[in-house]
């Protein structure tokens, strides 16, 4: 017999698959994100199809927000998880900018 | 004509190149086979039962794993030294002879894992069996001998680059690669106390493979780029650098997450929370690159009104590619969504580590050095432009289906045990038996076999590919 103070789990039971599915949703959405942005600038896709970016980063914020909130993360690690949102959205304008500066200077 | 910056024939750097790819190559089937006899055995535990226990098939499973991609790791620096630096090898003659020191060390220390397998409780040991420490099992002698050969290959290495042209993808690997040996020595020594040892142990594992292999993999992958499609170096060598900055800034102190639950103390909690959220920016930035690289450079190529493609080698390319896939799967997605010390309480030793294991280490370095073993294999045979060939595809296709296939089965594996045995039984004796005698393991286990299997014939094909390839008409010389 297993003492029933044991069985004290932090996170409900019926939580870990959404917190899985949804934290492996964060880099999914994420990769579509950058990807899409990415394939826009270099022309691979329609300008229009940026707004589908901008909207895979909306769906990894969500998805980072839901994570956190099933997991009963602690203050810190909210805000870690806020900054790595931000990290994320910012990412593909540094990387491109400055890829493109260096393109620019070497082409011109 | 090939050009003379894939012409292996003449370099003697490149020839040694070779040997590391080929002894790399037998020892990932190695790798393959002994997978497959442990994972037989989780199936069927009697098997070879007495003669090869799991643990022996294990410790030969993921030490063969380390040192082929080490091997590899040494062969691609040796084949890309010359085109980097202008200049032959520095020391090459000492390089060759500590391969066969490196390879015939390997050798015997496989077989004293098979023929001796166990020793006394003392010294001898951990001097002349194993160390015990997973993933870098070997023996005290042998410890001190790949110090010996990671010292005469970073000499190697430091004596060339110093000599010849400095590219930024030498610089990076010159830093990177003496990092990369001085840390093997943080596992070298013993300590009594369990906490303290694993503390220092994390140091090689984690800081070799989410920090120095990481950015060798970023130094390869801008080689390859410059080589295959002929993308810009000071593009890709100023992407190199921010790489360098992202992986070591988010991967030192990554280094967190393991000292969770091993008896640190607990700021660790947050440090390794923090930085581990932030790990898998790179991974997606690294990801952006290749992409930006590769559209870059055919869409130059269309603006001149060519629709060739800029790719000289298909195969490498296709295995470059999957790194980047890879690398954000495996090491992204499969490592982000257990690394939080929330969720990583009940994860933690599951299945789950087995399912992020297999595809990181599969997705960020497996395919990358496949990838230069193409490139290898084009250089020495003369070949301007590699196409793929069935074997290649067949090779490919097998490999990532059968590794993928058992990458899902130990997550659902994983899955069970932490509703089971931790979430629902609190960790205890006789929840690790609920949680491995229920059905969805036992079946997730035989999937995994099964998808083991995949990945081994696969593995045939690519063998087949590599060693054919010199014979095939398809290839344009």
């Amino acid at each position: 017999m297993i003492d029933p103070s044991i069985i004290r789990p932090e996170i409900a039971l019926d939580d870990f698959l959404p917190i899985f599915v949804s934290s492996a949703l964060v880099l999914v959405f994420g990769g579509f994100y950058v990807g899409i942005y990415t394939a826009v600038k270099v022309k691979l896709l329609k300008p229009w199809t940026m707004l589908f970016a901008y909207m895979f980063w909306v769906l990894t914020a969500y998805c980072l927000y839901l994570m956190g909130s099933l997991m009963h993360v602690g203050e810190f690690t909210a805000k870690a998880l806020v900054v790595a949102a931000i990290g994320l959205f910012l990412l593909p304008f540094a990387v491109y900018y400055m890829q493109n500066q260096v393109h620019e200077e070497n082409e011109h | 004509m090939a050009s003379k910056y894939l012409t292996g024939v003449g370099s003697e750097s490149k020839q040694l190149a070779t040997w590391y790819f080929t002894f790399a190559a037998i020892l990932f089937g190695a790798q393959l086979l002994f997978g497959l006899i442990a994972a037989i055995q989780y199936v069927m535990p009697g098997f070879l039962y007495g003669i090869l226990d799991f643990s022996i098939a294990r410790i030969i499973h993921i030490n063969a794993l380390v040192v082929w991609m080490v091997f590899a790791m040494f062969g691609s620096v040796y084949w890309l030294l010359p085109d980097e630096t202008g200049i032959e090898t520095v020391g090459i003659k000492i390089g060759k002879l500590l391969f066969w020191i490196f390879a015939a060390a390997i050798v015997v220390v496989v077989l004293v894992y098979l023929l001796i397998q166990v020793g006394p409780a003392d010294e001898t040991t951990i001097w002349f069996i194993t160390e015990g420490r997973e993933y870098i099992e070997a023996p005290r002698w042998a410890d001190w001998g790949i110090v010996v050969v990671a010292l005469g290959f970073v000499a190697n290495l430091f004596l060339t680059g110093i000599k010849g042209k400095q590219t930024g993808i030498v610089t990076v690997l010159m830093a990177d690669m003496i990092a990369f040996a001085g840390l093997y020595l943080a596992g070298m020594f013993f300590t009594d106390n369990i906490s303290v040892d694993q503390y220092w142990w994390w140091w090689v594992i984690h800081l070799w493979v989410e920090a120095t292999w990481e950015v060798f993999v970023g130094a390869i992958a801008a080689y390859g780029l410059i080589k295959m499609i002929g993308a810009h170096r000071q593009v890709v060598e100023m992407w190199l650098w921010i790489e360098v900055a992202m992986l070591f800034g988010s991967g030192i102190l990554g280094l967190g997450h393991h000292y969770f639950w091993i008896g640190t103390p607990e700021y660790w909690w947050e440090i390794g929370a923090l930085f581990s959220a932030l790990e898998p920016l790179p991974l997606v930035a690294m990801f952006i690159h290749v992409l930006y690289d590769w559209g870059k450079t055919q869409g130059a190529q269309e603006e001149k009104g060519s629709t060739v493609s800029v790719v000289n080698n298909k195969p490498a390319f296709t295995w470059f590619v999957l790194n980047a896939f890879g690398n954000f799967l495996g090491a992204g997605i499969w490592g982000f969504f257990h690394t939080l010390p929330q969720v990583n309480l009940y994860t933690h030793g599951t299945q789950f580590t087995s399912a992020h294991g297999h595809l990181a280490f599969f997705g960020a370095y497996a395919t990358i050095l496949i990838g230069m073993m193409y490139i290898a294999v084009q250089g020495t045979n003369g070949i301007k432009i590699m196409k793929h060939t069935k074997a290649s595809l067949w090779g490919v296709s097998m490999i990532v289906s059968g590794v993928v296939g058992m990458t899902v089965a130990l997550t659902i594996a994983g899955y069970v045990q932490v509703l089971v045995s931790r979430a629902q039984m609190g960790a205890t004796w006789a929840g690790y038996f609920d949680g491995q005698s229920g059905m969805w393991f036992s079946q997730a286990m035989d999937w995994r076999l099964v998808m083991g299997v995949v990945t081994f014939l696969g593995f045939i094909f690519l063998a087949k590919d590599l060693l054919t390839t010199g014979k095939n008409p398809v290839h344009e010389r």
